[in-house]
């Protein structure tokens, strides 16, 4: 499944994580390529070994007052301290814009799971007493999104989406859609995520933190995207420009050599970005060795909705006129093949 | 939206009904499936019932090993699917990489975490696999592993609108021209977190839910699958299929208001229902009537029949606005799905349906809320709207 874009572009970017808050720091860590992962709390597993990407640098109190941070969850803060670094990246100002034509398609795969254990705890161990009704509307995957476009004002389409993997990309494919459809005219997309004990305990259960789960990671990366003629009458600067979105839902046994051709461009990228188990997909697209590879996920944790992280990282590195390729990958699809270009300028 | 997206293939699997035809029936007849819930043990909580699926054995449907590896939304869905699957005759007359699943998806593996999170808590040991279908796009890769589907795999999570808004992308990866077909549709299981939740919140009507009467006090859960198959109508056609029906065209937004309630003047209900009017390039004076997301809350109805009142002008107490969660129960992650399903299927049998569970005519719901029973009806264009926590909206219009 493949579709050309109607030439939108990037023009605003932030991310959160283990790598840093704010771009700034991101890019400092992908300069340095430190792996910021740390050890995984000996009490929370009884046991050492494991690593994961915890925000650390990150305090809710430099971004919003006590009151309100404790009416959102973890995720919803990564969301919406995010979208919020990602508009004045774009310099975009509330006033300055229609709500109705602003929107958010986030991906997020572990939205909701913190509250929901904090509710079912709570009932588990004292019945009804135990239940704490304002924990209960923000157990939904989408209260990053929502949470999200309540406190910047987007009315817009909003929608969030979980897909493995590739949720980040998922939705970003959804964010495209809709401007090129002029159901909007700035999509926030990428994805968020956050990473509780609980989350490693059910990655141990399921003995999955020494493969798909080793070194997970939280936070958000988030990208404002607009139709080129749209941010150029509102004189924005460009950081990139989206080409062709491709995507495989699942690989048919037998027949994945199909599923993988329908990955593959029609040029080679000058830079690859690997994000999900892309690095462990044993039939990727043919990719000279040579091109080099960016994979954030190494450096700062993957996640379900960690594309966003990737996708952010990937415009940070990526040289005007250039050509990427942004690969999601999840173990049993989906797939996708996203192709940027760095800079202002208007690809062919 | 360009060109006609048609709906080739109908599924549903929940307390209303089993499959296609008896949940036909249950619309017809008017036939009210809430009642007591024995999943879980719901008697520390005010409200007692919901629209539990009876009755219910994976192996009726699954062989051990395959049901085992499936949570019961999954297990919903996959009957669901294979419905519709079977009713559109779709796979063999396009590439496996040429049809996707598009899934709507709400507490989706919860009942099960729940039991492996209970054991953690007390201390207890968790058998892992209760954990395997915990967060919600589990069910589109089983959808799309069963039957083959391998050209687009994408679950929406918006809580209760997220089923209809799969539908709506659905239709629009089939307008793109980027899927030949996409089943999509949503599934959803009870579970103690949801059924603790809206108890907490004090928004679950101890008896079955009467939306739009005097004296409702909320909502009564529920559970099950539906989905559709939609293909271009002409590719469908040519390929001899039968056209049950079209999804118009569709608009989601955020109403950017509050996490739980709706905004209060109907506005943005409003707003959201006239995109997608727009969308589907249909006139408000075309529509026949309205599936209403009709919780039975008190505020929600309220402010749904405000937005009526916004869109169809001196027209709104001529549009029937109905709710078939007095039906079904709200089905929450599958609500949009089900609802869609009924729309399709009331449009086809030439009916609307009615609103359950009168109890008395509320003042500030003064509308047609077709609380009289089923009537029979040639309009051939409905609209169904499903709205969600975070403020979370989606309208879609059907036509047959």
């Amino acid at each position: 499944m493949s579709g050309t874009n109607n030439d939108i572009v990037i023009t605003g970017i932030a991310a959160i994580s283990a790598g840093g808050v704010g771009i700034g720091q991101l890019r400092e860590t992908l300069k340095q390529g430190k792996c910021m992962l740390t050890p995984v709390p000996e009490d929370i597993l009884g046991e050492r070994g494991h690593l994961w990407g915890k925000a650390g640098d990150f305090r809710v109190g430099d971004f919003m007052p006590p009151l309100k941070a404790r009416k959102l969850d973890r995720c919803s803060i990564f969301a919406t301290v995010t979208a919020g670094m990602a508009l004045k990246d774009a310099g975009i100002e509330r006033d300055a814009v229609i709500p109705e034509r602003v929107g958010i398609a986030l991906g997020c795969g572990f939205g909701g799971i913190a509250n929901s254990e904090e509710f079912l705890r709570g009932y588990f161990l004292k019945s009804t007493d135990g239940l704490i009704p304002m924990l209960f509307p923000n157990t939904v995957p989408n209260a990053p999104a929502s949470n999200a476009s309540i406190e910047h004002g987007f009315k817009g389409p909003n929608v969030t989406q979980v897909q493995r993997f590739c949720s980040a990309e998922s939705a970003f494919l959804m964010a495209c859609r809709f401007l090129e459809e002029g159901r909007a005219d700035i999509m926030l997309t990428g994805g968020a995520d956050d990473l509780t004990p609980i989350m490693i305990h059910g990655f141990k259960s399921l003995r999955q933190l020494r493969s798909h789960a080793t070194g997970f990671g939280e936070g958000s990366g988030i990208l404002v995207l607009e139709r080129r003629e749209h941010a150029l009458r509102r004189g924005a600067a460009i950081r990139g420009s989206v080409g062709e979105i491709r995507t495989t839902g699942f690989l048919m046994p037998g027949r994945e050599a199909e599923g993988i051709a329908r990955l593959k461009g029609n040029a080679n990228p000058d830079i690859v970005s690997l994000s999900g188990t892309a690095a462990e997909l044993p039939h990727i697209p043919e990719i000279p060795a040579d091109i080099p590879r960016l994979d954030v996920g190494k450096l700062v944790g993957r996640s379900l909705a960690m594309g966003g992280v990737a996708m952010v990282a990937l415009l940070l590195t990526l040289p005007d006129g250039k050509r990427a390729l942004h690969l999601g990958v999840s173990p049993e699809g989906p797939y996708f093949a996203i192709d940027f270009f760095g800079g202002p300028s208007v690809q062919s | 939206m360009t060109g006609k997206i048609a709906i080739t293939g109908i599924g549903i699997f929940c307390a209303a009904g089993k499959e296609r035809v008896s949940f036909t029936e249950s619309l017809l007849t008017s036939k009210c499936a809430i009642g007591p819930v024995d999943l879980f043990d719901v008697s520390p909580f005010p409200a007692q019932i919901a629209a539990q699926v009876r009755d219910f054995d994976p192996l009726d449907h699954f062989d051990r090993k395959t049901a085992g590896r499936l949570m019961r939304a999954d297990q919903f869905a996959l009957i669901a699917a294979g419905e519709a699957l079977e009713m559109s005759g779709v796979r063999g007359h396009y590439g496996p990489y040429d049809i996707g699943v598009s899934t709507g998806a709400g507490a989706a593996g919860m009942y099960q975490g729940e039991l492996w999170l209970e054991g953690v808590v007390k201390g207890k040991k968790s058998h892992p696999s209760l954990l395997r279908g915990i967060l919600p796009d589990r069910t589109a890769t089983a959808i799309a592993g069963q039957f083959g589907l391998c050209g687009y795999q994408g679950s929406i999570t918006t809580a209760c609108s997220s089923s209809a808004t799969a539908i709506g992308w659905g239709a629009d990866l089939i307008a793109t021209g980027r899927l030949s077909a996409c089943l999509c549709g949503g599934t959803d299981a009870l579970s103690l977190l949801t059924f603790a939740g809206f108890n907490s919140l004090k928004v679950v009507d101890p008896e079955p839910c009467s939306p739009f009467s005097i004296g409702r006090q909320g909502i009564s859960l529920g559970e099950g699958a539906a989905f559709l198959v939609l293909e271009n109508e002409a590719q469908a056609l040519n390929r001899g299929a039968r056209v049950y029906g079209y999804i118009a065209g569709y608009a989601i937004a955020g109403e950017s208001y509050h996490m739980t309630a709706p905004e209060p003047t109907g506005q943005e209900s409003a707003r959201v229902i006239r995109c997608a009017l727009e969308n589907s390039g249909i006139t408000p004076d075309q529509v026949g009537w309205v599936n209403a997301h009709g919780t039975g809350t008190p505020l929600n109805d309220v402010v749904e029949s405000k937005a009526m009142r916004l869109v169809f002008g001196d027209r709104a107490g001529s549009v029937p606005l109905v709710s078939t969660k007095a039906m079904t129960g709200h089905c929450l992650g599958a609500a949009g799905a089900i609802e869609i399903v009924a729309t399709a299927l009331a449009l086809n049998a030439g009916v609307i349906p009615s609103t359950l569970n009168f109890r008395g005519k509320d003042p500030e719901c003064d509308l047609d809320y077709n609380h009289g029973g089923v009537k029979k009806s040639d309009v051939s264009v409905a609209i169904s709207n499903s709205f969600a926590f975070g403020g979370n909206t989606t309208s879609i219009v059907i036509s047959r």
